[in-house]
């Protein structure tokens, strides 16, 4: 099957006004025609196959939602092609909205005073749902959340993570394509987390779903992505497997361990004894990341043991939000 | 095309409004209020006028006339420029925007709930205390499936500049202002606060080519002189269609243009 979503060369520029400081400055902003033109999204360009959960990671501003919306049909690139379906979505935006569903994270969908079953039979006949799917999409929803108590309440008394949850239901609810997920976990305690996670993980696997999956829990993105795409000032910066992305910057690894003296002063002497490593420590660890394509960690730790006295050690491999966070701090060279 | 996707959409309006109880006590509180000072106001116009007849109107017309007034606009009114105005300020037209149907159908549809429920609570029970107090001021013929038709008209043309106005606050993203401007215009030119009988000569008549006075002066006056005189009555509702077509033309074209507004400079 051929990809479903194809970004060729995309790129948005925005005109924004360039604002001045203060009362005078507003009221000559009045008359102002100073524009500067702001590129969000710079030179995309990706293809997505059927059934990916990708996870499109930047920092904020990077332009992650401005490509969203670009996929949605709600932007127009100013140049550069997009096909979702083998259509172009901005010029088929109505059409485009039956195949996709979207959850943006601090928005809701939802019919705020009305109890969520409501919504969802709003929904069902809006986005057209045959009775027998809308119902075993409902059955399959049972299956995989506890959602018999939320389906009574009002949106507007449900807590953000019942709110969240719900959004998501509601967006998966006429069996769309493609699911956009902007931020859908953002604010919410470790335990809805968990179970948000199992449901996008459930429905793309049940129902084939492609999933685009914008965040900044690494959580998120370590239990359900198996693809992530980097952007940070509008460029891309990394597409490509989770695997790949911890050997990105050279396989590294974290050495911590425990002295009987003071961390703090030792951990200076370390940095001293290995000026090309980074150390840092905190109350309990001293850790050292190491680069394994320069130096071993066993050596390190074998040099170490020489000159201090160390009471407890640990290796831990980088975690991905190690490599984003180098990634985002240093940008690529 | 389903019919079933708009009336599930009317269907959530009546059940949302209903939701809310104590709105309804409130404004119907407010509207006995209004009607008050419309009853003194008048009153002490017409003392001062000294004649029982100003602009061709009696007291009890002119009563009678303002009442339904108030009422039809408390039906008709949508508040669609505060709809668009906030959902373009929260970013919520994005959502709307993704909905599998046109958005001026979309939000004319979500509004189309409130026309049920007002159409019960305030316009329906307004309507039948006037009938019994004035002892058959509004006659009961041909006039009331012509007002039937005459307010559909008058909620079309009534959307249609609403939506009109909303889309200018897609350029100024501001909109209080542009709506307060907006209702006071409607309201003058349209003979709800006043009836159009009282305007000066010059004014009347080009009210008359304006669409404002299609949306309460229209209806009213066919309900009111429409068992009578059915021929004026026709006419009203002939400029009534032109004006439909013509918002209506207006109000999509301009959405079409302004839409690459938001798509080209971001929502």
């Amino acid at each position: 099957m051929s990809s479903i979503i194809e970004i060729k060369n995309v790129s948005k520029e925005f005109k924004v006004l360039n604002r001045r400081e203060g009362l005078k400055g507003s009221l000559m902003d009045l008359f102002s025609r100073d524009y500067k033109i702001v590129k969000a999204v710079d030179d995309i360009s990706m293809t997505i196959e059927p059934g990916e959960i990708v996870g499109y990671l930047g920092p904020n501003g990077a332009g992650k939602s401005t490509t969203i919306k670009m996929m949605t049909g709600v932007l127009e690139p100013s140049s550069g092609e997009i096909l979702v379906n083998g259509k172009i979505p901005y010029k088929n935006r109505t059409e485009n909205a039956q195949q996709i569903g979207v959850v943006f994270g601090q928005r809701s969908q939802l019919w705020w005073a009305l109890p969520l079953i409501e919504s969802f039979k709003i929904l069902k006949d809006i986005y057209m749902i045959p009775d027998s799917d809308y119902n075993n999409m409902l059955e399959f929803y049972k299956s995989l959340v506890d959602i018999d108590d939320l389906l009574h309440k009002p949106v507007r008394q449900m807590s953000l993570g019942q709110r969240t949850l719900s959004d998501i239901l509601a967006a998966f609810l006429h069996n769309p394509a493609i699911v956009f997920l902007d931020e859908p976990t953002i604010g919410l305690d470790v335990s809805m987390k968990a179970k948000i996670r199992t449901l996008i993980k459930g429905l793309n696997k049940e129902k084939k779903t492609t999933v685009i999956l914008t965040t900044h829990d690494m959580g998120d993105v370590d239990a359900l992505c198996e693809r992530i795409v980097i952007i940070d000032h509008g460029k891309m910066l990394y597409d490509n497997d989770i695997e790949h992305l911890k050997g990105f910057f050279g396989s590294y690894r974290t050495l911590k361990v425990r002295v009987d003296d003071d961390l703090k002063v030792e951990s200076e002497i370390i940095q001293g004894e290995f000026e090309d490593l980074q150390v840092t420590s905190d109350d309990e660890w001293i850790s050292i990341l190491v680069d394994e394509d320069k130096i071993g960690v066993i050596d390190v730790f074998g040099t170490l043991q020489k000159t201090h006295k160390i009471s407890d050690m640990q290796i831990e491999e980088i975690s991905t939000e190690d490599v984003i966070k180098k990634i985002y701090e240093g940008g690529v060279k | 095309m389903s019919i079933k996707k708009y009336l599930t959409l009317t269907r959530a309006g009546i059940i949302e409004a209903l939701q809310f109880r104590l709105s309804f006590l409130v404004m119907i509180i407010g509207n006995l209020l209004y009607l008050i000072v419309i009853y003194f106001l008048w009153k002490a116009i017409y003392a001062s006028a000294g004649t029982d007849v100003v602009g061709g109107m009696t007291f009890s017309d002119t009563l009678i006339y303002l009442v339904l007034a108030t009422a039809l606009y408390n039906f008709m009114e949508m508040y669609t420029v505060w709809e668009i105005g906030r959902n373009i300020q929260s970013g919520k037209i994005v959502l709307d925007l993704l909905k599998p149907m046109e958005y001026r159908r979309y939000l004319f549809w979500s509004y189309s709930g409130s026309f049920v429920t007002q159409f019960f609570l305030t316009f329906l029970p307004t309507f039948i205390a006037v009938s019994i107090l004035t002892h058959g001021a509004i006659s009961f013929g041909v006039n009331l499936p012509l007002f039937v038709v005459s307010v559909i008209m008058a909620i079309s043309i009534n959307y249609s500049i609403d939506f009109i106005v909303g889309t200018i606050c897609l350029y100024t993203e501001s909109i209080w202002g542009i709506n307060i401007m907006k209702q006071v215009i409607v309201l003058l030119l349209s003979g709800a606060t006043i009836p159009i009988a009282f305007f000066p000569e010059p004014l009347k008549s080009a009210m008359f080519y304006l669409p404002f006075q299609s949306i309460y002066n229209a209806p009213l006056t066919v309900l009111l002189h429409g068992g009578s005189d059915i021929e004026s009555a026709l006419r009203l509702m002939g400029m009534q269609l032109v004006w439909v077509v013509i918002m209506n033309v207006i109000s999509i074209v301009f959405w079409k243009a302004s839409l690459r507004q938001i798509t080209v400079n971001g929502g």
